[in-house]
């Protein structure tokens, strides 16, 4: 009985500190800003506030791509088709788009206005999300597998209808509106806005919803969240298709921005996104992880990619600091709950 | 509650020869449908049809990486772990046999170097894995960036890959290993590849290593609990896995007569391709090395046969789209299985 | 470590021999200095009620518990195996509840694993295929070595691993409730199996619950109850099933059942011809403010009728709870009103690493919220309100269920339950692992419910528990119902137990 005192009154002021989602979470935002200042120490011209904003508006896709897969992570499943479908709907976006009497095959749609063209694009996307729950729920086939399929046959889609370049002719004019269009009256994009209206619904769904609560009961147990009736097969489906579409958006503003359907785009995104992801405390187990995290994990990997450009180091340098940067991560955070719980 | 005497049905014998023979089936039918399919119409086999003594030897060269990864592969997906990293490994060992051979090392030592880089590839794999308790995925995924990322840095700015150019050339003999030195019309890096898989199929079939992956993958518990020591399995399989990928690499890099970067990327999908196709269980413990090999044939005669009959820019999808059937095939397979 | 010690004279004859062996558990002393003898080359049974310390025991033997206190001793010689691979090497094979075989090698391949003649690596020709094969064909000659595991029955899975054990030099094997998955055939097989490695020159330690199987198979049998060694004798000199039972059972049951008076018969629930790959059409029915209660064995069937009441597993035959859908998902069960307490809490009824704050409003989260947001003011107040009601021993509601103890956290599980509006409640085994205190508190608790007209059926396989609370009893064996009772003073202890153990189908 005295050691459960003594145990009880430990937990006592355990509960007054952080929870170790929040701990992370706050130990993620703190390397980011470490990382920042290290950088501005080493680099010359780094510390200016134009490059903080650069750090968030050059990585707009990856950090909407990297909210539905955080999602998905904390519900314990994989989605890599992200970069595949970012291509699929900008391609499928410009061809629907396009004209129809082109002077060739890559000159000539489907003739549709802009709005049809981008809402049919959204639909084509969320159509490879239903493969990836159709495989994953229904079949038990494991993510990684599955979203491997679907990154190669989205964008093997792609491929074909753009023949394996790009089409970017005979488009309607008001394609290009909006992934060009600045708001403000600064040169902040709408891309960047709708980001950052994303991140926000998504913390809000995450912390404050009923869905948010049961993405993290699923990943955290999901045999336990079924016998509490939770219907974890329906809610993962709904994740998969909520990625796809932002995934689907992405593209389609990708598409806007550069006026073409380019079927290479988003080569890797994928992988950034689930980097960024790893880098912000999501654990890969599921049941546990923040779209924050999530966000400042971004900003590390963009502090760390920009200040290695900016000390002239080539680009090639990507890979290999990516690899430290999400090793270093896991060890960090294994070893950070380790000792925080012993 | 099953009895113990089961008499299987006819139904059942012909599942069950289904189950083991449809891989054989399937080549044959791959390979009748491209020679009947008349070719001479595309430019790309003016010369005649699929089952021309040109083509094939084309094929069999050009599969050449495939064939020698599938077999390591296939019993590391057997003992229940993957590796991510092998399409990166291959590029890294690709451009490092390269640089050696272009800086005027002999073909031997270049080519031993090579392997064991392979070992070292494969051992750092195995030791995140292991050591670390990293999941497979993920730490295969940082070895994928990683070794990429090192291939990248050790090719010149501004150049794509290690090939002849300033006062540096490429020696002639550089080509014979993977595409012009022959033995029976195949190049030796064919060779090389059947002799991995033969070595493979015998690791499997007759030596500890390969009773111990499918025990690993199996029923790890019951692997321990009869004295195996599933670590150092694991490890020696990473380890086997980059061995066959540098040889890999090798292969791929003489054939091209440079050392690119990315040439092996999206070689781990094709592996996983190949060796689901070749009726793995992802879940681990089943498999053949053999099956594997049929399964790259198939996957090889489809993307060259493919070429003849559609545009190269059809070859993404129908690798996703067979990634995706061979998973969904091979998961009804085993539930079946697990009902019965 | 192995040494000659003072054991008795002709110890070297005693396949195993236990002196004063103890184990004791924080406030609980699971084994209580118990001492007895094997012989050698005899099936010798080991009998009692749950929680009698037969499986602490099993553990200590096979290395996987080291013993508070007391000494083993195999053929004389001391034995204190400090893992399970150490039991192993000392000759102790195990054959659990859980299958260690390899499915996807052969029976010959299974029987060598790990133990392999090679050189170099390479798999050399040795004398143990040999051997393993002729270990396999003297206790079962009908399983082809050459076969692929995965293709054989549980049956003879199991017999592969005790050949896998004989073969590997195994003089004694421990056999925990091998029957539970077999049908009447393979029961009958795996006895023919047992007792050719008796003649072999194999000890068997035999736990069962069926006391049919320990009369014909037994040489001689240890009783033991409350972790104390009640008899070690001939099977021979046990007068029947009733000495055995008596033995087990010892003094009367402390039983404090008081009855909540006549309950009306208002069915609420009535489940009939309920059948799957274990249940044998079960029928019942519970009535409103009414406490039923579900006893059997392990194995007997009671959680796979909880789970099939409650839409997790699939199930034949008729369910009608107060006319309403009849639910294919725990989420349609807890819709129409039924909520579940399972077996397992730690895996499947607790989010282990959240707080109890985040766990108790679970199985009704949208009560908490309103279009889907949260009110996380209200969940706090919620939360309160049962750590106070259920009297949820912390400090916090923020604190994590992994930290609780075993009563508190049912305690939690229970609040899941109630939080979900539940007009009856499924609580399986719902004091497994819970202090004396926490214990009657929930009692006390299902006793409130009931009188405030729940439903509530409890699925135990402890005796004392079912006594001390149900209003009715169905008594489980081998998937069915064999017998109901109604509780009160007159109820035979004895009879339950017959009945339990199998002793139901001859004499109904």
């Amino acid at each position: 009985m005295t050691d459960q005192a003594i145990a009880g009154r430990r937990l006592a002021e355990r509960d007054n500190r952080l929870s170790d989602e929040m701990f992370i979470t706050s130990l993620v935002a703190g390397a980011a800003v470490a990382l920042f200042l290290l950088a501005s120490i080493l680099v010359p011209n780094f510390f200016q506030f134009q490059n903080v904003v650069n750090l968030v508006t050059n990585n707009w896709a990856v950090i909407s791509l990297g909210v539905g897969v955080t999602f998905l992570l904390v519900s314990g499943n994989f989605d890599l088709s992200v970069g595949g479908i970012v291509a699929l709907s900008g391609v499928l976006a410009v061809w629907f788009a396009q004209s129809t009497e082109g002077a060739n095959a890559l000159s000539s749609g489907w003739g549709m206005p802009t709005w049809l063209a981008m809402v049919c694009a959204l639909i084509g996307a969320m159509l490879i999300g239903a493969i990836n729950a159709v495989f994953v729920v229904a079949l038990r086939v494991p993510s990684i597998i599955v979203t491997l399929g679907t990154m190669m046959l989205a964008r093997g889609i792609a491929q074909v209808v753009t023949q394996g370049s790009q089409r970017n002719t005979n488009l309607p004019s008001d394609f290009g509106v909006l992934g060009n269009m600045t708001m403000f009256g600064t040169s902040i994009k709408l891309p960047v806005v709708l980001m950052a209206v994303l991140i926000l619904v998504a913390v809000f769904v995450e912390r404050k919803t009923v869905f948010g609560r049961l993405t993290y009961l699923i990943g955290a147990n999901p045999v336990a969240s079924r016998l509490s009736g939770v219907d974890n097969a329906r809610h993962v489906i709904k994740l998969y298709l909520f990625s796809a579409a932002m995934a689907g958006a992405v593209g389609i503003l990708l598409a806007s921005e550069f006026k073409s359907g380019f079927s290479n785009r988003g080569m890797l995104m994928e992988f950034d996104a689930l980097v960024i992801s790893l880098l912000g405390g999501v654990a890969i187990a599921g049941g546990f992880g923040s779209v924050i995290g999530m966000f400042f994990g971004a900003i590390i990997l963009a502090t760390v990619t920009s200040a290695a450009t900016g000390l002239v180091l080539s680009p090639d340098w990507q890979f290999t600091l990516k690899a430290i940067a999400v090793f270093i991560a896991i060890m960090a955070q294994t070893w950070a709950l380790a000792r925080r719980h012993a | 509650m099953t009895d113990l005497t089961q008499n299987p049905t006819s139904g059942d014998r012909v599942k069950r020869f289904l189950k083991d023979y449809y891989i054989y089936l399937v080549l044959i039918l791959v390979v009748v449908v491209l020679s009947t399919a008349n070719l001479d119409k595309f430019p790309l086999f003016e010369r005649g049809n699929f089952l021309s003594e040109r083509n094939i030897i084309n094929i069999l060269r050009i599969s050449a990486p495939i064939l020698t990864l599938a077999g390591a592969f296939t019993l590391l997906m057997i003992s229940g772990y993957i590796d991510l990293s092998v399409g990166s490994a291959m590029s890294l060992s690709a451009v490092v046999y390269a640089m050696l051979v272009i800086n005027g090392v002999p073909f031997l030592p270049a080519f031993v170097a090579t392997v064991l880089l392979g070992v070292l590839l494969g051992a750092i794999n195995g030791f995140l894995v292991i050591r670390l308790k990293i999941t497979p995925v993920i730490a295969t995924l940082i070895t994928l960036s990683l070794y990429k990322g090192i291939a990248l840095l050790l090719v010149e700015d501004g150049v794509s890959a290690i090939k002849s150019g300033g006062d540096l050339k490429m020696p002639g003999w550089f080509n014979d290993y993977g595409r012009d030195g022959v033995l029976f019309g195949l190049p030796w890096a064919f060779w090389v590849a059947i002799l991995v898989t033969i070595a493979m199929i015998i690791a499997q079939d007759r030596m500890k290593l390969g009773k111990y992956a499918a025990a690993t993958g199996g029923n790890p518990t019951a692997a321990k609990l009869s004295g195996i020591n599933t670590a150092r399995t694991v490890i020696l399989l990473y380890v086997l896995v980059g061995v066959c990928a540098a040889l890999a690499g090798i292969a791929r890099s003489s054939f091209m007569s440079l050392g690119d970067p990315l040439s092996g990327d999206g070689m781990e999908l094709t592996a996983i391709l190949v060796v689901l196709l070749g009726g793995t269980a992802f879940s681990g413990g089943e498999g053949r090395v053999l099956k594997s090999f049929i399964g790259a044939l198939i996957i090889m005669s489809l993307t060259v046969g493919m070429l003849t009959l559609v545009p190269a820019y059809f070859q993404t999808l129908v690798v996703g789209t067979a990634l995706l059937l061979a998973a969904a095939s091979n998961h009804l397979v085993s539930r079946r299985d697990s009902e019965n | 470590m192995i040494v000659q010690t003072a054991f008795a004279d002709n110890a070297q004859e005693k396949a195993l021999s236990v002196r004063d062996l103890t184990k004791d558990y924080p406030g609980v002393r699971a084994v209580d200095t118990v001492s007895f003898d094997i012989d050698r080359n005899t099936v010798h049974c080991l009998v009692g009620e749950n929680g009698a310390g037969k499986s602490t025991i099993v553990k200590m033997l096979t290395g996987a518990l080291a013993p508070t206190s007391g000494s083993m001793a195999i053929l004389g010689r001391d034995y204190a195996p400090s893992s399970t691979q150490d039991a192993r090497e000392s000759g102790i094979g195990t054959l659990f509840q859980e299958l260690h075989v390899v499915d996807q090698l052969t029976v010959l391949e299974n029987l060598t694993l790990g133990m392999e003649a090679s050189r170099l690596g390479f798999l050399v020709k040795s004398d143990l295929e040999e051997r393993v094969t002729k270990t396999l064909a003297a206790i079962e000659p009908t399983i082809d070595p050459s076969a692929r595991v995965s293709s054989l029955s549980v049956a003879q899975k199991q017999i592969v691993e005790i050949a896998r054990a004989a073969s590997s030099g195994a003089s004694i094997i421990i056999m925990d409730e091998p029957t539970a998955a077999l049908s009447e055939r393979e029961v009958e097989r795996l006895f023919g199996v047992i007792r050719r490695l008796r003649d072999s020159d194999v000890t068997v330690i035999y736990i069962s619950h069926k006391l049919d199987e320990i009369f014909e198979l037994g040489d001689n049998v240890t009783v033991m109850r409350d972790g104390k060694h009640i008899a070690t004798k001939p099977l021979a000199d046990v007068n029947g099933r009733p000495e055995l039972i008596e033995m087990m059972v010892g003094r009367a049951i402390t039983h404090d059942y008081e009855s909540r008076g006549e309950i009306a018969d208002k069915p609420v629930l009535t489940v009939k011809g309920l059948s799957n790959y274990l249940l044998k059409d079960v029928s019942f029915h519970v009535n409103e403010g009414e406490i039923v209660g579900f006893y059997g064995l392990v194995g007997a069937g009671k959680t796979e009728v909880a789970r099939a009441i409650y839409g997790a597993d699939k199930a034949d035959g008729q369910i009608d709870f107060l006319g309403r859908k009849r639910p294919s998902s725990p989420k349609e069960a807890i819709e129409a009103g039924i909520a579940l307490v399972p077996e397992e809490r730690r895996t499947q009824g607790l989010f282990t690493e959240l707080t109890i704050r985040r766990n108790i409003p679970i199985m009704n989260i949208r009560k908490l919220a309103s279009f889907g947001v949260f009110k996380d003011e209200r969940e706090k107040e919620v939360a309160r309100e049962y750590v106070g009601k259920l009297g949820i021993a912390t400090n916090s509601i923020e604190k994590y269920a992994e930290k609780l103890s075993g009563g508190n956290q049912q305690k939690v599980v229970l609040s899941k339950c109630l939080f979900a509006d539940a007009d009856m409640l499924l609580l399986d085994e719902p004091t497994r692992g819970v202090d004396v205190g926490a214990k009657s508190e929930i009692y006390d608790l299902i006793r409130d419910l009931a009188n405030n007209g729940r439903a509530i059926c409890i699925f135990s396989s402890e005796l004392e528990e079912v006594l001390g609370i149900c209003d009715r009893v169905f008594l489980m064996y081998d998937g069915r119902v064999e017998a109901e009772i109604q509780n009160g003073a007159e109820v035979d202890i004895p009879q339950i137990l017959n009945v339990v153990t199998g002793g139901g189908r001859e004499n109904p």
